[in-house]
């Protein structure tokens, strides 16, 4: 059993959020980009997801992921404050993709344990660029001019009170704690009650990032006129947090308090107008290596028109409060606008997988003890009422423990589904075609295990589909379609299966193509007039088949179809093919709703068991000799109702000893799958049993794959009975 | 012991601090996923102190701690916050957090900061 | 016979790595690492399977684990032996592989010093030493260790088919 430690989990948890981030932004996207524009809670939404998405990423150190997050977060930023006219739209919708994608490999690493290289400077500096210059020219308004300073407080109270105190402090912050600017705030924030006029420096705590290395640099200062004694502020000051040094000092009158405060203030712009020229060269050698002209001739107007702007001290302050108001503005109105997050009340808990399984094995073992219990040799010819009654009891019970750990292990198919309207997108856009995808019966529920064996072929057919079924725009339109076509996916419960459909009214499979290749192949066992459509195109499932002629990224090689179908029968379901000629073509997906237990009818040959599934019986007899014929190639038929079938002796497949080889003397068990049927002969029938599969042992599969047989099962007496594949079984003699 | 409810957005992260305060010795009042839960936590439990996350789905952190103020003008809210979002923590400030810690953020910086806020 | 469970009898990793069972295979004994060994049963119905190679006899139900059974006889491409009240299964676990070897009897298990384990002969003389990992003295007898690697994969057996011929 593999050990827990809470650091794996809360990697676990990681990826696990890291998955659904992913795909609630990618759904997000794409939902909106029919629209051309992103709402307002559409660009909220993506914010926020990029936000917790760089949070979580950074306190995991994944660096390369939590500076993409904060570069999309940023632009989305800009969007929502300036409204996101002023970029390509599908520039940035494709971008987003791109980055979406650059997060989904990202995540595979470090579900894979890689490590993270992933280079996304390319992609930063995409994002960089969508973010108009707009932005740039605000810091270039905000030289402050030597001439003017305006000697204004930053906030004072009207109240004069007795005594003023005049004090200057210096604070310095411990090292490492970042935004010291926001904590500059705090302590004036702290202060704002007992000031009656406050000065501090750096000026621009407040809407400048970069003073917080300022402040790092040269400590923060405060002067202030107050009433209170040095006591009080000190108190105040001392219950800031991480303070590594303070000085407060009290100057003594108004005068030199006046020239203090202007000596530091000149000294601070000095340093900040420096700092601001040093960027705006920087920016300017950027551009030019940009190569975008345009940018450029912007950016040299806006350097000529700074140069003559003067703004005063004081006017630059009322500048920074304006845009901090509008800040706060812009948040209350993101308040209201805000729709309910999509994740329903329910309460829900993540239960992780292994524990799922457990359980699962564990319902298994009960069925089967229960068996051994209930069957149990000893009581054989026994009247027992009571025990009887408890029995049933206990089964019924068990029952229910079954269906409920079958429910719980249920996952429905919605995000498999949704996964698809990406690829259909991206089709689209690589082959110029315009798709439309429709999804029905999303909230069907499959076994957790079988829905990632689904994922791939679904994303096969779907590209199937696109490729070689829909045909271009325009050659739709002279036939007289619709100019997009339209691919649907229906899933829905049958009996003890769950069909998923993919119908697309694209143009059809090619009979005469299929036909040919069937020939070139070897594959036709019939004569081109007997063959049926069905049979015919369900030969596309077998290895290296394909009509198309140039082999595209996306299909061709044949090998696609075949590793459909090995999927969906490696769970247990099955494929088939239907279409019409210009109508479209629809595969069918036939798939058990769980993989463990399902309902068989035992039987023995020679001296080993069998199970068949039920659902593959069609009915069973005590065969008529005279029924029995043998065809010229020296396979056994039986005549039943007018219709002839193949006879299958398991003793001559599977090499059994002591089996029976006389007809007339054990039992024929017609089977069925997809249409097709044949006569399994037995020694004897044993009886219908609830039957837990479990897989062959690793250790056999490795060495072999064997034919016919699905798995095993464990047999109230203790036996093992081998469960057969009746579709493997078929296809051995077509 | 004292008491904490951590409110985030981010399973992952509320697991982290959870993880990180039973180990220095605080108890867990309790958990919420969105602000309106956390208002509604913080009324039914009465905290020594609250973490929040800036940034929530239905209702954020600015809006659940400034009902949480209003509710308890003494309460002790510390907001959580990724790095640049210089113009919330301002805000955060204003409506009377009492301190935050920026992620990712040092396990020490953060316990201390509680300590702090709790003197 | 009844089963015998030797999960109980070693303490440390370390007590294990000098200690062997032994069983018998016609005239020859041979031993096992003790902590490869999980179990020793007797010999139970084997559920056969179709298409395997020889040696791979089938499955059993060991209390609800399926666990394929080989046997060794025909591993070693020695003559089969019909299977009596004495035949015995030992299961060996190896990376989490459970498989089950079909032997004449078990012997017992045994302490070898490592200056007492030497190596196999160069010249492969018959087939079975391919499998062979070293040769315990015992007193003066002679006990072939198996290598319980090269016993289950299925390459080896290739390569050493082509050595012999």
């Amino acid at each position: 059993m593999s050990n827990y430690n809470s650091n794996d989990a809360l990697l676990e948890v990681f990826i696990f959020e890291l998955s659904q981030l992913i795909n609630q932004l990618e759904e997000q996207i794409l939902t909106n980009e029919k629209m051309n524009y992103y709402s307002d809670s559409a660009v909220n939404e993506i914010f926020r997801i990029m936000h917790t998405l760089k949070g979580s990423s950074v306190m995991m150190g994944f660096e390369n992921i939590s500076s993409l997050a904060h570069s999309m977060e940023d632009l989305f930023y800009y969007i929502r404050r300036d409204g996101g006219q002023a970029i390509d739209f599908s520039e940035l919708v494709d971008i987003l993709l791109e980055c979406v994608d650059f997060l989904k490999v990202e995540e595979l690493k470090i579900r894979e344990g890689y490590s993270l290289e992933g280079e996304n400077s390319e992609l930063l500096k995409k994002i960089k660029n969508l973010i108009p210059t707009i932005n740039k020219e605000i810091k270039v308004k905000k030289i402050p001019c030597n001439n003017e300073i305006l000697f204004s407080p930053i906030s004072s109270q009207k109240d004069e009170n007795n005594a003023d105190h005049f004090y200057q402090a210096h604070i310095r912050f411990e090292d490492e704690i970042s935004m010291e600017n926001m904590r500059a705030y705090s302590i004036v924030h702290n202060l704002r009650e007992v000031q009656n006029e406050i000065y501090y420096i750096p000026l621009d705590i407040i809407d400048n990032p970069d003073s917080a290395k300022i402040i790092c640099k040269n400590g923060f200062y405060i002067f202030i006129r107050t009433g209170c004694c040095y006591e009080t502020i000190n108190n105040i000051l001392r219950k800031a947090l991480f303070i590594n040094q303070l000085d407060l000092i009290e100057i003594s009158d108004a005068k030199e308090f006046k020239q203090q405060v202007e000596l530091f203030i000149q000294e601070d712009l000095m340093d900040e107008k420096i700092e601001i020229i040093d960027e705006q060269r920087d920016n300017v050698f950027e551009i030019r290596n940009e190569k975008s002209l345009s940018m450029q001739q912007n950016y040299v107007s806006a350097q000529e028109s700074s140069v003559s702007m003067q703004h005063s001290f004081f006017g630059t302050q009322e500048n920074s409060v304006s845009v901090q108001q509008n800040n706060i503005s812009s948040q209350n109105n993101h308040f209201s606008t805000q729709q309910n997050h999509n994740s329903s009340q329910q309460s829900i808990i993540s239960v992780n997988v292994t524990k799922l399984d457990k359980l699962m094995d564990l319902v298994g073992e009960m069925v089967i003890a229960k068996a051994m219990v209930i069957q149990n040799s000893d009581l054989a010819g026994l009247t027992l009422n009571n025990f009887n009654k408890s029995a049933r009891q206990l089964n019924k019970i068990t029952a229910e423990i079954q269906d409920m750990v079958m429910a719980i292990r249920m996952v429905p198919l919605s995000t498999t589904f949704h996964r698809m309207h990406r690829i259909i997108r991206d089709m689209n856009k690589k082959l110029g075609k315009e798709t439309e995808l429709i999804i029905i019966g999303e909230n069907t529920e499959v076994d957790k295990n079988i829905i990632e064996h689904i994922s791939d072929p679904l994303m096969h057919l779907i590209r199937n589909s696109v490729d070689h079924g829909i045909e271009m725009p325009e050659e739709r339109i002279l036939k007289g379609k619709s100019k997009s076509g339209n691919i649907t996916i229906e899933a829905k419960n049958s009996g003890s299966d769950v069909h998923i459909q993919i119908k697309d009214d694209g143009k059809g499979l090619d009979r005469k193509k299929i036909l040919q290749k069937a020939k070139e192949n070897h594959m036709l066992t019939k004569t081109e007039e007997d063959i049926s459509d069905s049979e015919l195109f369900n030969m596309i499932l077998s290895p290296g088949f394909s009509t198309k002629e140039i082999i595209t990224e996306f299909s061709g090689r044949g090998v696609g179809m075949d590793v459909v179908s090995t999927n969906i029968e490696l769970v247990g379901g099955s494929v088939s093919v239907e279409s019409i000629p210009e109508q479209g073509t629809t595969i069918t997906l036939k798939i058990p709703l769980t993989l463990a237990i399902i309902d068989g009818i035992n039987i023995k040959v020679g001296s080993t068991f069998y199970t068949i599934p039920t659902t593959n019986i069609k009915e069973f007899f005590r065969p008529d000799i005279t029924n029995i014929i043998r065809d010229p190639h020296g396979n056994n038929m039986i005549m039943v109702r007018g219709q002839c079938y193949l006879i299958l002796k398991l003793a001559d497949l599977f090499e059994v000893k002591g089996a029976s080889s006389d007809f007339s003397n054990g039992i024929m068990i017609m089977m069925e799958e997809n249409e097709k049927i044949i006569c399994l002969f037995a020694d004897e029938l044993l009886g219908q049993q609830q039957v837990v599969v479990k897989t062959l042992p690793d250790y056999i599969l490795r060495s072999k794959k064997i034919k016919g047989i699905s798995g095993c099962t464990l047999l109230g007496n203790g036996g093992i009975s081998l469960i057969i594949d009746v579709a493997a079984l078929l296809r051995l003699d077509v | 012991m004292k008491k904490v409810l951590i409110v985030d957005d981010a399973s992952f992260i509320r697991m982290l601090v959870k993880k990180l305060l039973t180990e220095n010795g605080f108890e867990i009042a309790g958990e919420a996923e969105d602000g309106k839960s956390g208002v509604e936590k913080y009324k039914e439990l009465k905290p020594d102190i609250v973490t929040m996350d800036i940034t929530m789905p239905i209702m954020s952190g600015i809006e659940a701690l400034k009902e949480i103020m209003e509710f308890d003008r003494n309460a002790n809210v510390m907001m959580l916050t990724a790095m640049g979002q210089q113009s919330m923590v301002l805000e955060a400030i204003n409506f009377g957090a009492k301190s935050f810690v920026v992620k990712p953020f040092k396990d020490d910086i953060f316990i201390n900061t509680i300590k702090q806020i709790l003197l | 016979m009844t089963e015998i469970d030797l999960s109980d009898s070693v303490t440390e990793e370390d007590t294990q790595k000098g200690r062997y069972l032994t069983f018998t295979l016609g005239k020859e004994t041979y031993g096992l690492e003790i902590r490869y060994v999980t179990e020793i049963i007797c010999i139970q119905a084997i559920t056969e399977l179709p298409e395997l190679s020889e040696y791979l006899k089938g499955i059993i139900n060991l209390r609800g684990k399926i666990i394929p059974v080989m046997d060794v006889r025909l591993r070693f491409k020695k003559d089969y032996c019909e299977y009596n009240d004495r035949t015995c299964i030992i299961v060996i676990n190896i990376n989490e592989i459970s498989v089950g070897l079909i032997v004449d009897g078990v012997s017992e298990v045994l302490s070898i010093d490592e200056k007492d384990i030497v190596d196999p002969p160069k010249i492969n003389s018959t087939f079975q030493n391919g499998y062979i990992k070293n040769i315990g003295k015992v007193g003066s007898d002679v006990k072939l260790l198996l290598d319980c690697k090269k016993l289950l994969s299925e390459d080896e057996l290739v390569e050493i088919d082509k050595a012999i011929s």
